[in-house]
């Protein structure tokens, strides 16, 4: 953790157009739960929907490919990378802190509206407003480690990620069951089933496999980020 | 003690081709660009690989129809059917037609040959427009030239082949408009894309949603007005009216009126022309 590292990153995150995208997100989210609110009322299903389809099945991972690739694919990008690479940071260091930067933006702008929003359709029932916080909060974790690692991977991260999120997650985890078991947004979904206890919400992945696997792909995301950068070499654009 | 020296450059006095030509030109090398021609192998790989992702429905649809007789897949649903593929595309590739000029601060070096900023837009969107009509229009084509190959039971439904063309130019020109409109206000690439895809999957994740609770809440014929707001069935919409082809919304969706639907779209098309007109004046003077 490298705090002038940190303050680079949230000012080039923050400070840029790239915040309209981020609160455009969470915003339409509010917007939705003020909709139902007003149309239907309390209702729970409703609720449990909007959280399954919207919060966790669009909203996260858009944010996740927007902050996760957005804290080091524009440096790479632009090459000035280069300015952060030459200084006496180790590498790995370098990716923890964006890696916590990511994180910590997922967390503001992911599961933070995420809970306002249960919260508004369905109050503190059933505990639907906390589980699919904290669904949000560990799956926003991993998304930020997934997109990260591609964003140092791949120069086409955000087309990359994009395509996994709606055509992995949405297309293939929706049709065959058998994904959903290697989705993230599942295992938010587990995540969020186990604390709320409302009938509306069934998982499919046990949570002695979602835990596990979002740990191991946290840990391993960041880790092998950290690799990819340690040897990594500038090349030209294209 | 100065002297001019004359060190060779040379007048043109050949052809003036004019500014149509540069346009067709702009319009044709932009249009390259779309599916990385003359550019890297890695640039092609995105644009080929959805363009292919679009045939294989055609595909199987004409294996169907030799096989067993059965028309699986309506002309006048492919579009919508395969939008988040069509989404995917607009997202990856209208970047890479505005991006490059606005991140290397080429625009005046344009500008100062004959073309002028509404050319230079014209250009741009003609090139996405054809990129996108031929990523829908082929594959359709295809089906089409199957089905009378493959000679199937009763007339072939050339209405429903012809209106369907007709409608991916529109949808084309809508979604190059807007596509190009939310690209254009980055140089960065990246976050290009994302905010083309953040806007269509607002739209595409937020409109069954919608529409279920306002239908359950007893909102009937409101909710209908809800699949407009998504551009694949708001172009299905105005093809349903215009054609009387049926709805292809999901969970049995149907539309609200059509002429309202049709104003929405060339109201829709105007904005996003007139915000591409305002941002590049602005670039432009950069």
């Amino acid at each position: 953790m490298n705090t002038v590292v940190a303050g680079i990153t949230y000012r080039a995150l923050l400070g840029r157009r790239r915040i309209i995208l981020l609160l455009l997100l969470p915003l339409a989210l509010l917007g939705l739960a003020v909709l139902f609110r007003v149309v239907a009322g309390n209702d729970q299903f409703m609720a449990v929907q909007l959280m399954q389809k919207f919060a966790i099945g669009t909203m996260l991972p858009l944010l996740g490919v927007i902050a996760g690739t957005g804290v080091i694919a524009p440096e790479i990008d632009d090459g000035t990378i280069i300015h952060l690479m030459s200084k006496p940071i180790s590498r790995p260091t370098i990716i923890q802190t964006k890696f916590l930067v990511a994180a910590s933006l997922l967390a503001v702008f992911g599961a933070v509206p995420t809970y306002f929003a249960a919260w508004l359709l369905a109050g503190n029932e059933d505990g639907i407003a906390a589980g699919f916080a904290l669904g949000a909060l560990v799956g926003g974790i991993a998304y930020a480690a997934v997109f990260l690692l591609l964003g140092v991977v791949t120069r086409h991260a955000v087309t990359i990620g994009i395509i996994y999120a709606l055509v992995w997650e949405s297309v293939v985890g929706g049709f065959i069951p058998g994904a959903r078991q290697y989705s993230i947004q599942h295992w938010a979904g587990s995540i969020a089933d186990q604390v709320s206890d409302s009938s509306f919400l069934k998982s499919d992945v046990t949570l002695g496999f979602a835990v596990p696997a979002l740990l191991l792909v946290t840990v391993a995301g960041v880790v092998w980020a950290g690799q990819r950068l340690r040897v990594f070499s500038l090349t030209g654009d294209e | 003690m100065s002297e001019i020296y004359d060190i060779g450059y040379r007048h043109y006095d050949g052809p003036r081709l004019g500014r149509g030509y540069a346009t067709r030109a702009l319009t044709l090398h932009s249009l390259r660009g779309v599916f990385g021609l003359g550019r890297p192998a890695r640039s092609k790989i995105m644009p080929f690989a959805l363009f292919v992702i679009m045939l294989l429905p055609a595909v199987v649809a004409i294996a169907t129809m030799a096989l067993a007789q059965q028309r699986i897949l309506p002309y006048s649903g492919f579009a919508v059917i395969m939008q988040a593929v069509v989404a995917i595309f607009l997202a990856s590739q209208s970047p890479t037609v505005v991006a490059p000029d606005l991140r290397y601060r080429v625009l005046p070096l344009y500008l100062s040959r004959p073309v002028s900023v509404g050319e230079y837009v014209t250009a741009k969107v003609a090139s996405m427009v054809i990129a996108l009509f031929l990523l829908v229009a082929v594959p359709l084509t295809l089906m089409y030239v199957g089905e009378l190959v493959v000679d199937m039971p009763g007339p072939p439904a050339t209405g429903e082949y012809v209106g369907s063309v007709l409608m991916a130019l529109v949808l084309a020109v809508l979604l190059s408009v807007y596509g190009l409109a939310l690209a254009s206000f980055t140089p960065r690439r990246g976050l290009g894309v994302a905010s083309v895809i953040v806007v269509y999957l607002l739209s595409s994740a937020s409109v069954p949603l919608v529409f279920s609770v306002l239908y359950e809440s007893g909102y009937r014929s409101e909710a209908d007005w809800a699949w407009l707001l998504n551009p694949f069935w708001l172009v299905d919409s105005v093809q349903s009216w215009l054609f009387g082809t049926p709805p292809h919304a999901i969970d049995g969706g149907s539309y609200p009126s059509g002429p309202a639907s049709a104003l929405i779209l060339v109201v829709l098309i105007g904005i996003g022309l007139a915000a591409l007109a305002l941002r590049y004046r602005k670039a432009a003077a950069r």
